[in-house]
C-alpha cells in the first residue's frame, strides 16, 4: 500500500511542474493559452496514467497472491477440521455431497473426476509430455506391416500436439477449479449442518437453475462456444507465434514444427532485409501506417458526411424525409460483397467507367488508373468506403440528432448563434459525447475492415519493394488483409501471420486504452468551457 | 411593423434557397447511391455481351443470364447460404439474447471481469483463429463439401461476444419490472419469458434480421472452409470466383444476375423490418 | 399479518461502501412503520433487503419469526408497491393484477373475483381492460396497489409510492392509503423522503441518515422530542430554526440568550434541565417557526428585519434577518394579524420576535444530541 502511494505522488510531482490553474485562473486564459494548457496537461497526465496502470497491475498481482495463499490455507484448514466425509472428498470428488444427500451434485463431481482421469491416462498424458518438444519423430518412408508396402509412415503431429496440449492444460485448470469447488462445498455443507440448517435437495438445485442460478444456465452455452471457438484458438495462435509453423513445417505430412522462442518477433521487428526485398519491419511499418491512415479517414469521413446527410434530411421544411432515408437505407441491405465487387469491377481498367469515358464518350485516351496507381487506389478506396458507410452513419446520427433537446437550439438562437455556431457549439459536442465509444469501435473496426479492402482491390496495386519474403504486399493492404495473404499464400507462414495478429491486437489495445483513459478527462475539462 | 415583415420575408427566401440546395444535393446523393444497383439490374438482362462494356442499357434484353445461373452451381450456393442464414438467425439470436439478458440483469461476481475479458478478446483479429478452426473443422470432416454445418457452427459458436446492442436495449427496460415480477412470484425464467421477451420484441427482430443478413455477405471464412470445392461454397465465395481475371469476361453479366437474385429477398425483408433495424442500430451506437 | 424483525442488518456494496449500518428494529404485527430520510440514507435499501431484492450483507431479517435471508422474494409472503409503479406495459390492468395469482396457478374464477374486488376497492373497475400506457399517474398507482393487494401477503411494502404524483394527487392518495390500511389490516412498511407523509401515515417513524437510524418513535415523539439536531430539522415544515447561543444558569433557573435577548427556559424543560444538572455553556437552540411570535420590544424579544413574506393562505411565513444576519423563519396564523399590521409587513420592516420556554429544543453543539433525552 505504501509503495502505491509513493509512485502516485511521483506522478503528481511531474504533473505539478506545470502550473495548475484554478477554475477562475483558467477561465481568464486566452483561447490559445487554454489550448496549450490542455495539451500540456494531457502530456503531464501520461506518466501518472502509466504509473497508475502499473500500480493497478501490482495491486492485482498482490491480490491474486493473497487470495491464492488464502485458498491454500482454507483448503488445509478444511482438511484438518473436516469430518471423514469431507476428507474422503479430497480424493473422491463429490463423495461428501453424495454422503450428505446431494446426489446430483456429487455425481457430477465424480463424473468429472473419472472423465479427467480416463482422459489423462489414455491421451492427455501423451499430449502434455510432447508439448515441450512438439513431436520427436516426423513422417518417414518406411515399411508398413499392415499394408505390406513401403509408404510414408506418419508419427507425431505437431499441430495436434499443440492443440491437444493446450486443451489438456485447459482441462487441468478446470479440474483444479472443480476440485476447489468440491472442497468448498464440503466445508459449507458441514457448517450448514452444524448450524442446523438444511442442505439444498437435488430438486431445489434443479429449480434454482431457472431462478437464482438462472444466469449460469443462460451463460453455459454462449460461454462454452466462446471458450472453444475463440479463446482456445487465440491461445493456440499466440503460441504459434513462438514456433516455426508454416507451409514447409506443417507438423504432419512434411516436417514437424517446433518452438523457436522470440525469433519470429525478432524477424518482424529487425531492420535486416529479408529475401531480397526490404526488411520485414519496413514492410510492417508501411502497412501499419496505411492501416492507421485508412482507419482514421474511413471513420471520420463517414462520420461527418453521414451526419451532414442526416442533418439535411432532418432539416425542418424538407419534405419526403422517409423517401430519402429509405433510398439510402436500402443500400445497407444489399450484401456488401455484391456492391463492393460490382463497384470494384466498375472502376477496373476495362470496367464500366473507363470504357464509358474512353469508348463511349471519348473523353480520355488512356484508362484512368483507379486500381493501378497507389495514390489513385487509396483515394478511390476511401471514396467508395464513404459510399458504403454513409447510409449506416446517416441512420445512427439521425436517431441521436433527433434526441438533442430542441430547447438547446432555441436558447442558442435567442443568444444569437447562427447555424454554423449552433452546429459547432451544440450539435457537434453533443454528438461526439454520445458517440465517443462508437467512434472508437468504428476506428478499430475499420483497422480490421477486411471486406472493403479485399473485395475492392485485394490489396492492389502491388508494392514491389515490400513484396518478397512476406508474400505479395499491395499499397492498399491493411494489416488484416496482409495477414490473410500470408496464411493463404504459397508459403503459408502461419507463424508470421500470428505475430502480425498479435501486433494488430497490441495496436488496437493501445489505442483503446488511450482513448478510454484519456478522452474522458479531456472531455471533462471541455465541459466547463 | 413593415420592417419586421420585411425581415420575415428575408428569412423565408433564404430558407427557400437553402431548401432548394438541399433538395438538389439529396437528389444527387440518391442517384449516386442507387446508380450501381440500377446498373446491376440492367446489365443482368443484357444478352449481347457477357463482359464489361462502355454502356449501361442493354441493346438486347433477355433472361439468358438468369438461365445461365440456373444451370450453374449457383443454386447450390444459394441453398447453402440460405441454410446457413436460417440456422444463424435462430441459433445466434438465442445465444445473443441469453448473453445480453444475463449481462443486463444479473449481478454476479464474475460479470465485470467477463465483460472486460470479452472486450479484450474482441481486439484480436478474428481472422487469426481461422487457421486453427479450419484444421479443427477439417478433423471433424466439416470442410469443403460439408462446409455448411461447419460454417454454421463457427458463425454461431462465438456469437455471444456480440451482445452489446441487445444488452443496451435490455438495460432500458426498467429493472423494477423484474423486481415486481419476482415479488409477484415469478422465477427468473418466468421473468424472462413473461415480462422481458414480450417487451424486447424490437431487439429480438433486430437480432434475427442481422443474424440472417450476415451470412449472405460472409466471404473470408467461407472461402477458407470450402476452398476448392464448389458444392460447399456460399454465394459470396462462388460469385467471387466469377470475377477473377480468367472468368470475368464470360461471367460478368451472370454475376449481375446473381447479385439481383441474392439482393432481392434480403432487401425486401430488410425494408419490411427497417423500423426495428434502425432502432437497434441507433440504440447500439448510443450505448457504445 | 406478521411481525418483522431486523437484527444487526448491514448492507455493504463492493466491500467498502456501507449503505446501511447495523439496523435493528422490531415491527409489530399490523403496525404501520415509515422509513424516512433524505435520499441516500439507506431507507430504500433496507426495504429492498426485507423484500429480498437486495442481498443482506450481515444480520438477519425475520418475518413472522422465520429468518428469510435466503428466501426468494416470492417466498417471503410480502407484497410491494414500487416508486415508478413497475406495471407490466404489455399487459392490461386486469392481467397486471392477476399476474401473481396466475403464477400461483389460481383458478381463473377465483382470480376474477379477487381482481374485480380489488379494482372495486380502488375505483379502477372501468379501466381493467386498458393498458398501463393509457392511464394517468394516479390510476397507475392504484393498479400497482391493486397488484399488491391481491397477494394476501403478510407484509405490505411500499417504496416511495407517491413521489411520482403531483402535490394534489399525492394528498388524495395519502388519504386513500390510510383507508386501505384500515381495510387490509396488515403490517405496512412504507418508505418516503417526505416527512409530511411519514407524520400522517405512520404509527412509528424510523428516521434515517447515512445508513444509521437517527430516531424511532411515534409522530408525536419525534416531533416533540427529537433525539438530535438532524431529526429536529428533518421533521416539521418549514424546518426548525437553529440558533447558536449560550445557556445561562442563575439561581437554579436556566436562560438562553439568543441575539442579546434573555429568555427563560421555564416549565417542564427547565425542570428537566436542573434535574439532570446540565451546566451552563454554549448550546444549540432550536425553535419551530410556529412557536415564534411577533411581539413588542422588550428584554426577551429579538429585533430583526423582514426579508421576505410568504402568504400561504391560513398562515404567513416571515423570513427575517436578526442583527447579526442569521435568517429565521416565523410562522404566524393569518387570522392573528390585523389589516393594518399586514400592510406594514413589507420587506425591510423592523420587527420584534419572541418565543416561550416550552417551545425550546436544546442540543449539545458537539454531539448534536438533545440535552433533554
Amino acid at each position: 500500500m505504501s509503495k502505491n502511494r509513493g509512485s502516485n505522488t511521483g506522478g503528481s510531482r511531474i504533473g505539478s511542474l506545470l502550473k495548475e490553474y484554478s477554475d477562475a485562473g483558467y477561465l481568464r486564459l486566452s483561447k490559445l493559452q487554454k489550448f496549450i494548457y490542455k495539451i500540456l496537461r494531457f502530456f503531464c497526465s501520461i506518466p501518472r496514467a502509466v504509473g497508475g496502470f502499473f500500480v493497478k497491475l501490482g495491486r492485482i498481482v498482490k491480490k491474486a497472491a493473497i487470495s491464492l495463499a488464502d485458498n491454500i490455507k482454507d483448503i488445509g484448514a478444511t482438511f484438518v477440521h473436516g469430518d471423514w466425509k469431507t476428507k474422503t472428498s479430497f480424493f473422491i470428488m463429490g463423495f461428501g455431497n453424495i454422503a450428505r444427500g446431494q446426489v446430483l451434485r456429487g455425481i457430477l463431481f465424480l463424473l468429472f473426476e473419472i472423465v479427467f482421469i480416463v482422459y489423462m491416462i489414455t491421451a492427455g498424458g501423451y499430449w502434455l509430455s510432447m508439448l515441450p518438444s512438439l513431436g520427436k519423430q516426423g513422417p518417414e518412408q518406411g515399411y508398413d506391416p499392415v499394408l505390406d508396402t513401403y509408404t510414408t509412415l506418419y508419427h507425431d503431429n505437431s499441430f495436434k500436439i499443440l492443440l491437444y496440449g493446450v486443451l489438456t492444460i485447459f482441462f487441468i485448470i478446470a479440474l483444479i477449479y472443480t476440485w476447489r469447488l468440491n472442497v468448498e462445498q464440503n466445508k459449507l455443507a458441514e457448517k450448514y449442518l452444524k448450524d442446523g440448517k438444511k442442505l439444498k435437495s437435488d430438486k431445489e438445485d434443479l429449480r434454482s437453475m431457472v431462478d437464482e442460478n438462472f444466469y449460469k444456465t443462460l451463460l453455459a452455452l454462449p460461454l462454452t462456444g466462446i471458450l472453444v471457438f475463440t479463446v482456445m484458438p487465440i491461445v493456440f495462435m499466440i503460441l504459434v507465434a513462438f514456433t516455426n509453423y508454416d507451409g514447409a513445417h506443417n507438423g504432419f505430412s512434411n516436417n514437424l514444427f517446433t518452438w523457436v522462442g522470440l525469433d519470429n518477433f525478432n524477424t518482424l521487428l529487425s531492420w535486416q532485409s529479408a529475401g531480397g526485398g526490404q526488411s520485414y519491419s519496413a514492410t510492417f511499418g508501411e502497412i501499419l501506417a496505411w492501416t492507421l491512415i485508412w482507419a482514421f479517414l474511413a471513420t471520420f469521413t463517414n462520420y461527418f458526411l453521414g451526419m451532414f446527410v442526416a442533418m439535411m434530411i432532418n432539416k425542418r421544411g424538407i419534405k419526403l424525409k422517409k423517401m430519402w432515408r429509405t433510398i439510402l437505407v436500402m443500400t445497407v441491405a444489399i450484401p456488401q460483397f455484391i456492391s463492393l465487387l460490382y463497384v470494384s469491377k466498375m472502376f477496373a481498367k476495362n470496367g464500366l467507367i473507363n470504357l464509358t469515358l474512353k469508348d463511349t464518350l471519348g473523353w480520355i485516351s488512356q484508362p484512368l488508373p483507379f486500381w493501378d496507381d497507389p495514390t489513385w487506389a487509396r483515394v478511390t478506396v476511401i471514396l467508395i468506403n464513404v459510399w458504403i458507410g454513409i447510409p449506416y452513419l446517416m441512420l445512427i446520427t439521425t436517431g441521436i440528432l433527433m434526441n438533442i433537446p430542441a430547447d438547446l437550439y432555441e436558447s442558442a438562437r435567442i443568444d444569437g448563434a447562427n447555424a454554423w455556431q449552433q452546429y459547432t457549439k451544440i450539435t457537434l459536442p453533443y454528438m461526439l459525447f454520445i458517440t465517443g465509444p462508437y467512434l472508437l469501435t468504428s476506428f478499430t473496426g475499420n483497422m480490421n475492415n477486411f471486406n472493403v479492402i479485399y473485395l475492392l482491390t485485394g490489396g492492389a496495386p502491388t508494392n514491389p519493394k515490400a513484396s518478397g519474403a512476406a508474400g505479395s504486399v499491395g499499397y492498399t493492404d491493411l494489416l488484416i488483409t496482409w495477414l490473410f495473404k500470408i496464411t493463404t499464400g504459397a508459403e503459408s507462414q502461419y507463424y508470421l501471420a500470428s505475430v502480425v495478429g498479435i501486433m494488430v491486437f497490441v495496436v488496437v489495445a493501445l489505442i483503446s486504452l488511450i482513448v478510454y483513459n484519456v478522452l474522458p478527462s479531456i472531455k471533462n475539462e471541455e465541459d466547463f468551457q | 411593423m413593415s420592417k419586421s415583415n420585411k425581415h420575415h420575408m428575408g428569412i423565408r427566401t433564404l430558407n427557400r434557397v437553402s431548401n432548394g440546395a438541399i433538395y438538389t444535393l439529396l437528389a444527387i446523393i440518391s442517384i449516386i447511391w442507387l446508380i450501381p444497383f440500377v446498373f446491376i439490374v440492367l446489365q443482368s438482362f443484357r444478352v449481347e455481351n457477357t463482359y464489361q462494356v462502355g454502356y449501361v442499357i442493354p441493346q438486347q434484353w433477355g433472361f439468358q443470364n438468369y438461365i445461365n445461373l440456373w444451370n450453374s452451381d449457383f443454386k447450390r450456393w444459394y441453398l447453402n447460404t440460405f441454410i446457413i442464414a436460417l440456422a444463424a438467425a435462430v441459433l445466434q439470436t438465442v445465444i445473443v439474447l441469453c448473453m445480453s439478458y444475463t449481462l443486463s440483469r444479473f449481478r454476479f461476481k464474475l460479470r465485470g471481469p467477463l465483460m472486460r475479458f470479452m472486450l479484450i478478446l474482441g481486439m484480436f483479429p478474428g481472422m487469426l483463429t481461422m487457421i486453427i478452426l479450419y484444421r479443427v473443422l477439417a478433423d471433424l470432416g466439416l470442410t469443403q463439401a460439408n462446409a455448411v454445418p461447419g460454417l454454421i457452427l463457427v458463425s454461431v459458436a462465438s456469437s455471444g461476444m456480440g451482445y452489446y446492442v441487445s444488452k443496451g436495449f435490455f438495460d432500458t427496460i426498467p429493472k423494477s419490472l423484474d423486481e415486481a415480477a419476482r415479488v409477484d412470484g415469478a422465477t427468473r425464467l418466468q421473468v424472462l419469458t413473461k415480462i422481458i421477451l414480450p417487451l424486447a420484441k424490437p431487439i429480438v427482430i433486430y437480432t434475427i434480421l442481422t443474424a440472417f443478413m450476415g451470412p449472405w455477405g460472409d466471404y473470408v471464412f467461407a472461402r477458407y472452409v470450402a476452398f476448392g470445392t464448389s458444392s460447399g461454397y456460399n454465394v459470396a465465395v462462388g460469385m467471387y470466383s466469377w470475377l477473377t481475371n480468367d472468368q470475368i469476361d464470360r461471367m460478368y453479366t451472370t454475376f449481375c444476375a446473381g447479385g439481383v437474385i441474392v439482393a432481392l429477398p434480403v432487401t425486401i425483408l430488410f425494408l419490411c423490418l427497417q423500423k426495428y433495424y434502425v432502432e437497434g442500430v441507433t440504440g447500439g451506437a448510443v450505448k457504445g | 399479518m406478521a411481525s418483522v424483525k431486523l437484527t444487526n442488518v448491514k448492507k455493504v456494496y463492493d466491500k467498502n461502501v456501507v449503505a446501511v449500518h447495523d439496523f435493528n428494529l422490531e415491527i409489530n404485527d399490523k403496525e404501520f412503520v415509515v422509513f424516512v430520510g433524505p435520499s441516500g440514507c439507506g431507507k430504500s435499501t433496507t426495504l429492498r433487503m426485507i423484500a429480498g431484492l437486495e442481498e443482506i450483507s450481515e444480520g438477519t431479517v425475520e418475518i413472522d419469526g422465520e429468518v428469510v435471508n435466503d428466501l426468494q422474494p416470492k417466498d417471503r409472503g410480502i407484497a410491494m408497491v414500487f416508486q415508478n409503479y413497475a406495471l407490466y406495459p404489455h399487459m392490461t390492468v386486469y392481467d397486471n393484477i392477476a399476474f401473481s395469482l396466475r403464477l400461483k396457478k389460481t383458478p381463473e374464477d377465483v382470480i376474477y373475483d379477487k381482481v374485480t374486488k380489488a379494482a372495486e376497492t380502488l375505483g379502477i373497475t372501468e379501466y381493467l381492460m386498458r393498458k398501463p400506457r393509457a392511464l394517468s399517474g394516479g390510476q397507475r398507482q392504484r393498479v400497482a396497489i391493486g397488484r399488491a393487494m391481491v397477494r394476501d401477503s403478510k407484509v405490505f411494502l411500499m417504496d416511495e409510492p407517491l413521489s411520482n404524483l403531483d402535490a394534489k394527487l399525492r394528498n388524495q392518495m395519502r388519504a386513500e392509503i390510510i383507508l386501505l390500511r384500515q381495510k387490509l389490516d396488515t403490517t405496512f412498511i412504507y418508505v418516503t423522503h417526505d416527512q409530511t407523509e411519514a407524520m400522517t401515515l405512520a404509527d412509528r417513524i424510523v428516521i434515517m441518515k447515512d445508513g444509521y437510524i437517527m430516531q424511532v418513535g411515534s409522530p408525536d415523539e419525534v416531533f416533540d422530542m427529537p433525539d438530535n439536531l438532524f431529526v429536529a430539522e428533518f421533521i416539521g415544515a418549514p424546518k426548525m430554526n437553529i440558533i447558536k447561543t449560550e445557556l445561562l444558569c442563575e439561581d437554579g433557573r436556566y436562560y438562553v440568550t439568543p441575539f442579546g435577548a434573555k429568555i427563560a427556559v421555564d416549565g417542564d424543560k427547565g425542570e428537566m434541565l436542573s434535574k439532570r444538572g446540565i451546566k451552563a455553556g454554549p448550546v444549540l437552540l432550536g425553535v419551530r417557526p410556529e412557536h415564534i411570535g411577533l411581539s413588542e420590544k422588550s428584554e426577551n424579544s429579538i429585533p430583526c428585519t423582514l426579508v421576505v413574506d410568504e402568504m400561504m393562505g391560513s398562515e404567513l411565513h416571515l423570513h427575517v434577518d436578526t442583527e447579526d444576519g442569521t435568517r429565521l423563519i416565523v410562522r404566524v396564523p393569518t387570522i392573528d394579524i390585523g389589516k393594518e399590521e399586514r400592510k406594514a409587513l413589507v420587506a425591510g420592516a423592523k420587527l420584534y420576535i419572541t418565543f416561550g420556554g416550552k417551545a425550546m429544543h436544546l442540543f449539545n453543539p458537539e454531539t448534536e444530541k438533545n440535552l433533554l433525552t
